[in-house]
């Protein structure tokens, strides 16, 4: 009896898993199909699955390359840089943090913690006009640098929480060697916390890659915009809802991908960090 | 020896403040200057397009604040976003990570699926939102349809009810992942003797649910709660992309009632004391987060 109740319930929940896992999937899929419907289809037939394929829409992208590949490659500058100044500046500031006492350490860190608090409204009214004032508004570094704020605090607790959890013994046997701080970081400690920036880059990557606020606000010209925010401002301009699903499903590839190949390993680091946070 | 323990630790500690400087500058730059610029610009009278200078106006742009429709509407409504969302959310959140917990093996199709929204940029996910839900042409409407629900087709982004609807949904769909992945850690985290025990005295379904997990989660449900409510109390991308604020100012949000003020009239100033409101009400609400989920242990 007891077996049969839950072999029952294993049923139902996989069941509503099933379910679950369709919805979520399903505006992705949807994008991707749409992306390969001839215009008739998307706008007549309203087809899920494509009845006939076709590439028109991916031509049509291609073709008026400079325009799409322009934003495309404007998201891959600005996300590849916020990402590895990122990398540097957390990498450095956890292994102090966690690692490097001095005083007011624990005051700074609580501060980063607080600052994370405020809405990125609050900041970005002056941040807008600081950049007017030193012509930073429509370039890659004005964009950049505020960007940083989003993924930063994030990245630092989990690098500062990589470096908490290794021995001391390591770097005592360092220094006794001879090794300076720096020597101990970098040729040590830092490959240890591997995986710690490999969380760092892969969140760090998917939330600037999709960052949308920011660069609506600091960027209003095409040579700068990144995809996330040109392809909402096209949506009035070009009806063309197979050529838009293209576009869209190009950008929103390399996050899934990525996400796909680093899942456990994102997984587990987001959570630490957000505990250890 | 002594000497040189002490050496050491100043040469550490002189190392610790070299590897925070880059980070503190920009931080220094970009966000401690930026919060004391906004406290300054919401006293002052500041239009940044025609004024040249800020003229000192005390707490006027506050006191102005409460006699503003427009903001008095993108309060209530920020307010009733977070109030919903924020429980569906932790609710919904809190069910997946059960049901992922329960289903031990070939769970990571699921996992994948579920987390998958987290990583897709919002922006682009709410175009084709706005698609899926066109009036004539959307897969909604045509499902609705072809399943002879006809009559409950509906101009979803253009009707007030159904807008506010969809802006929660489509919020949801892409924050939920990651409250689910807390969640689900903090489940995992509770020892399985403490199960196995409870299993022993009996108690299974919801009794293990309620005397067993929940108590555990306290400090998941900080952390949760804390990060929706800032997710809910800041939404932006979803009502701007999708609906813009309208029908009728229906999904305005503080956020975007700041937005419109500061880049679109200029009026710095006035922006800038609503988004210290809006601050306060994010510090209130984790304050009180806290204070609740701290009470129930």
């Amino acid at each position: 009896m007891a077996r049969k109740q839950k072999l029952s319930f294993s049923i139902f929940v996989s069941a509503v898993l099933i379910v679950v896992s369709v919805l979520f999937l399903f505006p992705i899929f949807f994008c991707i199909f749409t992306s390969f419907k001839e215009s008739a289809e998307i706008i007549r037939d309203i087809t899920f699955i494509p009845h006939k394929w076709s590439s028109v829409n991916y031509d049509y992208v291609f073709a008026r390359g400079a325009k799409y590949l322009r934003y495309y490659l404007n998201t891959i500058i600005i996300t590849a840089s916020s990402v590895a100044i990122t990398l540097v500046l957390s990498a450095l500031s956890g292994y102090a943090f966690a690692r490097l006492h001095f005083r007011g350490s624990k005051f700074l860190l609580a501060s980063i913690l607080f600052l994370l608090a405020f809405p990125l409204c609050a900041i970005l009214i002056p941040i807008y006009m600081m950049e007017y004032e030193l012509r930073l508004l429509n370039s890659y570094l004005g964009i950049i640098l505020p960007n940083l704020l989003c993924i930063l605090p994030f990245s630092i607790f989990i690098m500062r929480g990589a470096f908490i959890d290794m021995s001391d013994e390591l770097e005592d046997s360092a220094e006794i060697d001879g090794c300076s701080v720096p020597q101990t970081f970098f040729n040590i400690m830092l490959p240890l916390a591997q995986n710690a920036l490999i969380i760092v880059l892969v969140s760090g990557f998917y939330n600037v890659w999709g960052e949308y606020t920011i660069s609506k606000t600091l960027a209003s010209k095409d040579s700068i915009m990144p995809i996330s925010v040109a392809l909402t401002l096209l949506k009035s301009e070009d009806w063309n809802y197979g050529v838009l699903a293209a576009a869209i499903t190009l950008s929103i590839i390399p996050p899934i991908v990525v996400f796909a190949v680093f899942q456990d390993k994102l997984v587990e680091g987001m959570s630490a960090g957000a505990i250890k946070g | 020896m002594q000497n040189t323990i002490s050496f050491r630790k100043k040469a550490r500690a002189r190392w610790g403040v070299i590897f925070v400087i880059p980070t503190c500058v920009v931080l220094f730059v970009f966000v401690f200057y930026p919060i004391c610029y906004t406290l300054v610009l919401s006293l002052n009278e500041y239009n940044f397009a025609y004024d040249m200078h800020m003229k000192f106006v005390g707490l006027k742009n506050f006191v102005d604040m409460f006699k503003d429709i427009q903001f008095l509407t993108a309060l209530k409504n920020t307010l009733q976003f977070t109030l919903f969302m924020f429980v569906i959310l932790v609710v919904l959140s809190l069910s997946l990570a059960l049901l992922l917990f329960n289903k031990k093996r070939r769970s990571w199709l699921y996992r994948v699926s579920i987390f998958m929204p987290i990583v897709v940029p919002a922006s682009l996910i709410c175009i084709l939102f706005s698609f899926m839900l066109a009036d004539n042409f959307g897969i909604v409407n045509k499902f609705l349809v072809s399943i002879g629900l006809s009559g409950w087709s509906h101009n979803w982004l253009t009707d007030a009810k159904t807008a506010r609807v969809w802006v929660i949904i489509v919020s949801v769909w892409g924050k939920v992942g990651f409250c689910t992945i807390l969640f689900l850690s903090g489940l995992q985290n509770i020892s399985q003797d403490m199960f196995e025990a409870a299993e022993i005295d009996g108690a299974v379904g919801w009794k293990k649910l309620i005397h067993i997990m929940i108590p555990n989660l306290t400090e998941t449900f900080v952390v949760v709660g804390i990060w929706a409510i800032l997710q809910c109390l800041k939404l932006f991308v979803t009502p701007n992309v999708l609906t813009k604020g309208g029908p009728a100012n229906a999904t305005l949000v503080m956020y975007q009632n700041i937005y419109n003020t500061a880049f679109n009239y200029f009026d710095m100033g006035y922006a800038a004391a609503q988004a210290f409101v809006l601050t306060a009400l994010v510090m209130i609400f984790s304050l009180l987060n806290m204070k609740l989920s701290k009470g129930e242990n």
